[in-house]
């Protein structure tokens, strides 16, 4: 017993050796079968935890370009939503299944998808720059719409790029109507609220009322009927009170605009087209 | 519970942070990895215990088997090369050196001697460590390549880090 105890103090370090490499070589062996020995990897909490705070510090780091990349992914998808809502719209026929009844008005329409990259609401005058241009189709004068609403009208392209007035501009009047009951006027802008537009001219014996929405006319060649511009929520007489002066609440938020189409209305440039020529040959007959 | 053994606990959650954070993502030409947690077992004096020594190694192989996700491999190398630290360190060392506490550092040991005995332990760990990882999917090239170059860079970093203390 002496000598075995001697032994065991002369040796233990042996002992230690083969206990813990026997641990190791289970470990080692074991691994793939053992369930529990998922303590031993890194799925434990403390090693977890450890993993997770510079996992947190490596994405704090790569926040720009993942931020960039959902920007690229976002875009990339409204535009398959739409392109898909389209599709629909065309397959069914019936515009009702489409959520957006803007997107319905300017079905049938050729369509193009743009960017807003630059864009103010704080001047007289003011601009929107979209990322498309003259290589995607874009051409002067065409109409640019919201999801919500009306936007503006294309004034410049380059072959990328293309600069809109919007309708928060002194430049800017367009054709509109009070929907459902057919009275024409034009809308445009006094400089100073972004949420509101004026329409002029609306005779005084029209019968309207509050809330009624104004849409497009489709009597200038830029915009198809129907697509809302925004609802009357005050009525004024007009300076020489001869005719109404309605304040529009526009339905688009023009300080929140990301994404945008323009309306390329082939058929509405072929009647202007057509009702200029008549204009013309008019005139050289009286010539 | 010594002050010297809080000191090697400070100085094994540093390595194990540092092996499971920075060198373990590195792979020098796809198959040299810096293995510097073995500074733990190569820094034991003369006059630690050998059951000591054995429980430490074991200890940082197995905290390194759980951040690394190769359960037994490194615990298994680390207590081998724990066990034969003593005898390795005692084959540089005189006789009358043996007796009295004596570190493996290269002030007491000398250039030649420091990098001899950091090798030999560098290479029986990396060559231990690169057969039980590689075990179930051998391949004698990536092996050797693996076992050369985690030798020369571990090394090279235990050389730089001992250069550094002093």
């Amino acid at each position: 017993m002496h000598n075995l105890s001697e032994f065991l103090q002369k040796y233990h370090h042996w002992f230690i050796f083969l206990l813990l490499e026997v641990v190791s070589m289970v470990l080692l062996f074991q691994f793939n079968g053992y369930q529990g020995s998922v303590w031993f990897t890194s799925a434990n909490a403390v090693s977890g935890k450890v993993y997770e705070a510079n996992a947190a510090v490596n994405q704090f780091f790569s926040l720009a370009k993942v931020n960039e990349q959902l920007t690229q992914r976002n875009v990339f998808l409204e535009q398959r939503i739409q392109q898909l809502s389209e599709q629909l719209e065309k397959a069914t026929g019936d515009t009702t299944i489409a959520s957006k009844p803007i997107m319905a008005a300017i079905a049938g329409n050729r369509v193009i998808p743009a960017r807003v990259i630059s864009n103010s609401i704080d001047k007289q005058d003011n601009f929107i720059t979209l990322d498309k241009g003259a290589a995607d189709g874009i051409k002067p004068d065409m109409g640019v719409v919201g999801g919500t609403g009306i936007v503006g009208i294309v004034y410049q392209t380059s072959r990328n790029y293309s600069i809109v007035i919007p309708v928060l501009s002194s430049h800017s009047r367009i054709s509109c109507k009070i929907q459902g009951r057919g009275y024409f006027g034009y809308l445009h802008w006094d400089g100073k609220s972004p949420r509101h537009a004026y329409v002029d001219d609306i005779p005084r014996h029209a019968h309207f009322r509050l809330y009624d929405k104004i849409v497009t006319s489709g009597y200038s060649s830029v915009f198809p009927p129907g697509i809302l511009i925004g609802k009357i929520i005050h009525v004024y007489n007009s300076p020489d009170g001869l005719a109404y002066r309605c304040m529009v609440e526009l339905s688009t938020d023009f300080g929140n605009l990301r994404n945008v189409c323009v309306v390329d209305d082939k058929i509405m440039r072929e009647r202007l087209e057509v009702q200029r020529a008549a204009e013309d040959s008019i005139k050289n007959k009286k010539e | 519970m010594s002050i010297d053994f809080f000191k090697r606990l400070a100085l094994l959650s540093l390595l194990v942070l540092l092996q499971a954070l920075v060198l373990n993502h590195i792979h020098v030409f796809s198959c040299a990895t810096p293995l510097l947690y073995i500074l733990i077992v190569l820094q034991f004096s003369t006059a630690q215990p050998r059951w000591s020594i054995l429980l430490w190694s074991f200890t940082t192989g197995l905290l390194m088997d759980i951040f690394s996700n190769t359960p037994g491999v490194a615990a298994a190398s680390m207590t081998f090369i724990g066990f034969i630290q003593p005898s390795v360190l005692r084959m540089f060392l005189s006789k009358e050196k043996i007796e009295e506490e004596c570190s493996p550092s290269l002030k007491e040991l000398g250039w030649l001697k420091f990098v001899s005995y950091t090798f030999i332990l560098t290479f029986i760990y990396s060559l231990l460590f690169c057969t039980l990882e590689a075990f179930s999917f051998f391949n004698i090239t990536i092996w050797a390549e693996s076992v050369g170059g985690s030798t020369v860079i571990t090394l090279l970093m235990l050389i730089a880090v001992e250069k550094i203390r002093e």
